[in-house]
């Protein structure tokens, strides 16, 4: 009975710990809040029988994000609302249909769900670290990108000689099960390692169960800003994830709409103020403001 | 020597050898019931011995508590000078000496009569399987059933399977067998063919502890009849004294329920 | 369906690993969950009490938090952490199934007569000579039936070593489903018809076994 204690004992240390670290990601899962101009009477800038027109006559709008990406889309057990460079886009596009962010629904979406969402207008957009891809482009609409980033490595500081990509030949990398990120990483021979969250991921790089994480440059950052001393972002990026935001092929209207309102944030600055106040909080420098991909007809 | 004792053909010596399995002072209790009470018996090499006595006095719980299938809570049994150890590699080797033959035969399903008959030898006492094989042909011989070998028990009829599981006994030599009530799951015409073995064993010798109903094989072939009723020993004679002359009123009140029929 | 087709030496990959995780975590359960029931219909009373306590600890846990356990948990009391990941996958698979196998065992091992166990220690066998030679063969027909019931879950349960570092079978399909967003139903239909197979195969083998021991007896 004595064994029977103590491994008791062990399952429960070990599930706070994990709690632990749940709790510790919340804290600094993003900066202040950025301040949007809800556009007054927003019902009337879209034509008749527009997407646009029925959102913003309803006042409310289903946004998808991530919530365990910390400076990309982060919610904790207490937060109400997810922070993040994704949710402050969020904001910009629904402030442009006259919706206030407090009105905004927004739904956690997975890598695995975010085209089915969209499909069955379970969420209105997505916006979700969501790479513009030809083979996504056939199932929904992505218009952008609003921000361009690229795949990179994250290990324990000091502890791993991993310079470039060929470096992780051998090794064993994490992601999350079905990311494209784990498929780079395993065509130069490292061993995939897929789990279901990215911080299930960040704590076996912590424990040194595997040699290094590996997913867009901007998630990675966001991991290393909340364990400085521990972790840090290795490699040139070495592909280029573009990331666009997701809308139903049922309304093709939106992608001009989307477009036009990240043109303007990057005219007004809300573009620079989003991302300083999130991704922009780990220190890195604001990027260049990506080009827009034209839409279609 | 008594004159029951002269009457019956035990064998020389009976009664007069050394104690084998000695009850001193046994106690048992299932829950609230006092299924032992206090009893005390000895049984000595070579000695045949009948327990009967109603259903619920004990007897069954008696004779198996002397291989400890039952365990007691107070008292001690001693084989051949040894108590009763434990559970474990030491109990294990006190029951292969002690053989038993159950009520409902217990025949193991799945081997054949000769497997049955072997498997003791061969995995406790390691003989080698030839040597294993012979004895159990000549043991079966010895009870009638060798041409039945390679069959399976459900094949046999009852008394055959009896007679098998006495084989089974026999085969690891011991030193005492008990017999928990044999004959009472058989057909009336199966029954003699399993008294016949009973007595040719207790002609050739062997100490035997037997719970039964069967009074002609108590008058054939027993030294003592020891008679149960609630837990107790309440009287113990030679088989001509008690089946004649029985001296408590339970032990009448219970020949007179069964001489009847 | 082109992916698929032209990486399909992927996707047998990923079943052969499914196949490895079911195949060593099977035995593994097997044994320990027949020493589990061993000791669980045992005389000695310290090992029932711990043999029913680990079935109900762990029968009563999702396997998903077994796999918390072994993966996430461990590694931060620093336990396993230069461990394979197929070694943890089958130990966190083992931890779960044993206990049912323990169950499906012990409910066999209580069809066979109370009179084969005691007709087996009057002749002298030891209690686990007992119940290797008389009780357990004669159980085994009792046993298949929920047995197979359990290994089928657990072929199915490998699944969950996905979300683990594993790239076994449903690993592999949401990295297929993942980059090809059009064609995400061939996908599952593929992976799905391979679950099948398996599965298929399991209840056949159960049945012909099955059939075999009825036979024999």
């Amino acid at each position: 009975m004595r064994f029977m204690r103590t491994k008791v004992v062990a399952i429960a240390a070990g599930l706070s710990f994990a709690l632990a670290a749940c709790g510790e990601a919340g804290s600094n899962g993003g900066g202040e809040e950025v301040e949007v101009d809800v556009a007054e009477n927003a019902a009337e800038n879209f034509d008749d029988g527009t997407r646009m027109k029925e959102l913003a006559e309803s006042g409310s709008i289903t946004i998808g994000v991530k919530f365990d990406q910390p400076g990309i889309g982060f919610k904790g057990a207490a937060d109400d609302m997810p922070k993040g460079f994704d949710p402050e886009m969020g904001k910009i596009l629904a402030a442009s249909l006259g919706i206030a962010p407090e009105d905004i629904t927004w739904k956690e979406t997975i890598s695995d769900n975010r085209e089915p969402f969209l499909q069955s207008g379970e969420v209105d957009l997505v916006i979700a670290s969501y790479s513009i891809t030809d083979d996504r482009r056939e199932v929904v609409g992505q218009a952008g990108p609003y921000y361009i980033t690229g795949q990179q490595f994250l290990v324990k500081k000091g502890g791993t000689d991993i310079d470039t990509l060929e470096d992780v030949k051998g090794t064993e990398v994490c992601s999350v099960t079905g990311s494209t990120s784990l498929d780079n990483a395993e065509g130069v021979g490292a061993k995939p390692r897929g789990f279901d969250t990215y911080s299930e991921c960040v704590d076996q790089v912590l424990s040194g169960t595997v040699d290094a994480m590996t997913t867009d440059g901007a998630i990675l950052l966001g991991y290393a800003a909340e364990h400085p001393d521990d972790l840090e972002v290795v490699v040139e990026p070495f592909s280029e994830e573009r990331y666009g935001v997701g809308y139903s092929k049922d309304s093709p209207e939106m992608c001009q709409w989307i477009n036009d309102t990240i043109e303007e944030s990057y005219e007004n600055g809300k573009w620079e103020e989003a991302f300083e106040a999130t991704l922009g909080a780990s220190g890195v420098d604001t990027p260049e403001q990506p080009e827009l991909d034209p839409c279609e007809g | 020597m008594t004159a029951a004792e002269a009457s019956s053909p035990a064998p020389s010596g009976a009664g007069t050898g050394q104690p084998l399995v000695v009850l001193d002072h046994v106690n048992k209790w299932f829950g609230d019931l006092h299924v032992l009470q206090d009893i005390n018996l000895t049984i000595r090499r070579g000695e045949v011995v009948v327990v009967i006595g109603p259903s619920g006095s004990g007897k069954s719980t008696l004779c198996r508590a002397i291989n400890r299938l039952e365990t007691i809570q107070q008292g001690s049994i001693t084989l051949d000078g040894q108590p009763l150890p434990d559970e474990g590699k030491q109990l294990a080797k006190l029951r292969a000496e002690v053989g038993m033959v159950f009520q409902s035969f217990n025949l193991f399903a799945h081997k054949t009569i000769l497997e049955n008959v072997t498997l003791g030898p061969i995995k406790v006492r390691k003989q080698k399987k030839e040597d294993a094989d012979r004895r159990a042909m000549e043991l079966l011989e010895r009870v009638g059933i060798s041409e039945q070998s390679h069959k399976y028990p459900a094949q046999l009829s009852g008394g055959q399977q009896q007679r098998v599981a006495i084989a089974r006994a026999l085969a690891m030599e011991p030193k005492v067998m008990l017999f928990d009530e044999p004959t009472s799951a058989l057909d009336p015409e199966m029954i003699k063919e399993v008294l016949d073995v009973m007595v040719d064993l207790a002609e050739r010798g062997m100490t035997m502890v037997v719970v039964t109903h069967e009074m002609g094989f108590a008058r054939t072939a027993a030294n003592r009849v020891i008679f149960m009723a609630d837990g107790k020993i309440v009287e113990e004679n030679t088989p001509e004294e008690f089946f004649t002359n029985p001296q408590s009123d339970r032990a009448k009140d219970f020949l007179g329920k069964i001489l009847k029929h | 369906m082109e992916d698929i087709t032209s990486n399909f030496d992927l996707v047998l990959k990923a079943f052969w690993l499914t196949l490895q995780l079911l195949v060593l975590s099977g035995i593994a359960s097997l044994i320990l969950g027949t020493v589990l029931a061993a000791m669980r219909v045992g005389p000695i009373s310290v090992l029932r009490k711990a043999g029913a306590a680990y079935v109900t600890i762990v029968r009563n846990t999702p396997l998903l938090i077994v796999f918390v356990f072994v993966f996430i948990a461990a590694a931060k009391l620093g336990w396993f952490v230069g461990t394979p990941f197929v070694i943890k996958g089958v130990a966190a698979l083992t931890i779960y199934t044993s206990a049912f196998v323990c169950e499906a065992v012990r409910s066999g091992v209580n069809s066979v007569s109370l009179g084969q166990a005691e007709a087996s220690r009057a002749i002298g066998l030891t209690f686990s000579q007992s119940m290797q030679f008389v009780v357990l063969p004669q159980s085994f027909r009792a046993v298949v039936p929920p047995l197979a019931s359990v290994l089928i879950a657990l072929a199915k349960n490998t699944s969950v070593a996905a979300a683990f570092g594993l790239m076994e079978a449903t690993a592999r399909m949401r990295y297929f489903t993942n980059n090809n967003a059009d064609d995400r139903l061939w996908i599952f239909l593929v992976f799905a018809v391979g679950y099948i197979i398996i599965v298929e195969l399991m209840s056949v083998g159960a049945m012909s076994l099955e059939r075999r021991w009825k036979v024999a007896r």
